[in-house]
């Protein structure tokens, strides 16, 4: 079954050119808006500013990641922030535990993270197929129901003084490049592979793109769905000890409206909202674009209210683009 | 009016007995109806604490605490009044969720003899003027709040000092409010500010919005944070950009979190106005109007400076 489908026919292989070149296309716009900002901006291209802009967009590219496995299924999560709220929270309660050694405390924090995430994804996942309910409308309820979990364990407290060693990966540099970025670079490698390289990946494509057909081909969608949203949530709890080594907080109320920002990386990514068509590649480089725009505008001195119209325009135009590509594909 | 008591009558028929009777007792206390935004927010959830157990201490009147769901529930704050007035409340706190919404149903309700007493945000007077109310208004003043915090940067930084701003939400009537109290230190003591944006109150987005401020005026000396929350992601922006004790950082709020990092120099300084005590205050205020005192205007609640081990 693999053999078969590694080896591609040649109709196959002039779909992943197109694909290859869509891409590129995303690319092409990031190197312009890079350019740009280059040449209005003078520190924008300094290694200190790659940096922040890398360091920036760390959450939303582990988020994405994770959207993307939801989105190519046919699905979609608007949970993330709130569950990213309450990971970072249960993560920082059982972190601040009495009598458990620093390395423990450490260990069994980002464990609990890593849980409670691909718990709630597991839920999303197994409520909207089990019960064939939009995943729009389970995952704006786990929304709700996780934030008030993350409300209800803190007492609406902001928990603070983490142990220096865990608070250390936030600052933390390989080659002169953030490490968490690495690490993030490394988790949609490893999405890459899944998707592309094994059963599981082809079997979320084929879900996202007619789950009946694959349905009447014997196959189960409801394992595969289940195990994509788990994915999204896992995605989720590793996000969350980002954030807290990132900004050494951890409050109920973080993360509101994350879930845009990583839908949005997704779309303009090139990754249908429909499912079944997009790439790690595109949520990668939608991930940047978000990031150089809100970094770049701000260098350039482009004020709050302009910044965010600018950057609402970009979506949409994003969006425009991926009609007429869709219309391409269905031409090749 | 008619009408309104008899839907509330009906409402109330089944538990009106139950109500009424304790409220022609010798010993009646009065009930004070709290409405609250959303608890949610650490610094409602305090203030709403505070007045729990200023009830307990004081123990002379009965505290009905209400909540919404987000800052912006207009309608559920709405609903809230509503269903006190149907409750026949002696009076009403408010830390009204907007301004001008909320003011119909207070309206109603002071017209039905409920005392009312404003908090945390003022009402708007000119509306206040068309429906022919005039609520007294129990609160901080921010903007002065913020200018003593900035002062202590302007007094650290000297004449000249570059500083730039971290605003909180757009419209939000406490953070316009405390930029205005920022912009007015930066006037007096000749300050050069070089850039202001809003972070919405948040850590993270202040982090990242700093962090690209600094790239863009690598000059910043001295930053003000319209709550401690941004301070935060300021300060761990400056960490990672290696200026530690080079950049200043002023805030308000004197949240915990805050704490660790006045001890240690890399705040200043931030603002207490004990919002835990200003609901209690608020209900204070308004047992003295059941009693039969008549308030208006702006009654001013302390502010005060919590300077940080480097503040001068």
């Amino acid at each position: 079954m693999p053999d078969a489908l590694t080896a591609a026919p040649p109709a196959i292989r002039w779909r992943r050119s197109r694909l290859l070149l869509r891409d590129a296309g995303i690319g092409i716009a990031l190197l312009a808006m890079v350019l740009f900002f280059a040449l209005a901006a003078p520190d924008f291209l300094s290694g200190a500013n790659v940096g922040n802009i890398l360091t920036q967009i760390t959450i939303n590219l582990i988020l994405a990641t994770g959207m993307t496995f939801a989105i190519l299924v046919g699905g979609i999560d608007l949970s993330v922030g709130a569950v990213m709220a309450l990971c970072a929270v249960v993560a920082g309660t059982v972190m601040k535990g009495d009598g458990l050694s620093e390395p423990l405390a450490v260990f069994l924090g980002i464990a609990a993270s890593l849980a409670v995430g691909a718990v709630a994804g597991a839920l999303n996942g197994f409520v909207s197929s089990f019960w064939s309910i939009p995943s729009f409308i389970v995952t704006l309820g786990m929304l709700n129901v996780a934030r008030g979990s993350a409300l209800e364990v803190t007492g609406a407290r902001t928990i603070y003084d983490f142990p220096d060693s865990f608070i250390a990966f936030g600052t933390a540099t390989l080659f002169g490049l953030p490490l968490m970025f690495l690490l993030a670079l490394l988790l949609l490698l490893v999405g890459w592979v899944v998707l592309t390289r094994t059963v599981f990946g082809r079997m979320i494509y084929a879900i996202g793109n007619n789950d009946e057909a694959v349905r009447l081909s014997g196959h189960r969608p409801f394992t595969t769905k289940v195990a994509a949203f788990t994915v999204t949530g896992l995605c989720v709890g590793i996000a969350a000890i980002v954030y807290v080594t990132r900004l050494s907080i951890a409050n109920p109320i973080l993360g509101v409206g994350f879930e845009l920002n990583a839908i949005a990386a997704v779309i303009i990514g090139g990754t249908s909202l429909s499912g079944g068509r997009g790439s790690l590649v595109g949520t990668l480089l939608g991930a940047v674009i978000i990031g150089v725009l809100s970094n770049g505008l701000i260098l350039m001195g482009v004020t709050d209210f302009i910044r965010q119209i600018i950057t609402g325009l970009v979506i949409i135009g994003a969006v425009i683009l991926d009609s007429y590509r869709a219309r391409l594909s269905r031409a090749a | 009016m008619f009408r309104r008591s008899f839907v509330s009558a009906l409402v109330g028929a089944g538990t009106l007995a139950a109500i009424r009777t304790p409220a022609l007792a010798a010993d009646h206390k009065p009930v004070v109806g709290l409405v609250m935004k959303s608890l949610a927010n650490e610094f409602f959830k305090d203030m709403q604490e505070g007045a729990v157990q200023h009830a307990k201490e004081r123990g002379d009147f009965t505290l009905i605490p209400v909540g919404i769901q987000s800052e912006t529930d207009i309608d559920g704050q709405i609903a809230a009044v509503e269903n006190l007035v149907t409750r026949h409340v002696d009076a009403i706190v408010i830390a009204p969720a907007d301004s001008r919404a909320l003011l119909p149903p207070i309206a109603r309700a002071i017209k039905s003899g409920i005392k009312v007493i404003n908090i945390d945000v003022a009402f708007d007077p000119a509306s206040m003027k068309k429906r022919g109310v005039d609520i007294a208004f129990v609160g901080p003043d921010n903007r002065d709040g913020a200018r003593l915090s900035a002062d202590v940067l302007a007094a650290k930084l000297g004449r000249g000092g570059k500083v730039v701003i971290l605003e909180g939400n757009p419209g939000a009537e406490n953070g316009v409010q405390r930029r205005l109290g920022f912009m007015d230190s930066i006037n007096a003591n000749g300050l050069k500010l070089l850039d202001s944006r809003t972070a919405h109150w948040e850590t993270e987005e202040a982090n990242s919005v700093f962090a690209n401020m600094l790239t863009a005026h690598p000059d910043i000396q001295g930053v003000m944070a319209a709550n401690d929350s941004m301070a935060l992601g300021v300060v761990k922006a400056i960490d990672a950009s290696g200026r530690s004790g080079k950049i200043q950082v002023v805030s308000f709020d004197n949240i915990p979190a805050i704490r660790p990092l006045l001890e240690n120099g890399k705040v200043l300084a931030t603002v207490d106005q004990f919002g835990a005590q200003l609901a209690a205050m608020g209900v204070d205020n308004a047992l003295k109007e059941v009693q039969g005192q008549t308030l208006t205007g702006w009654i001013k609640t302390p502010v005060k400076l919590i300077k940080g081990r480097d503040a001068g």
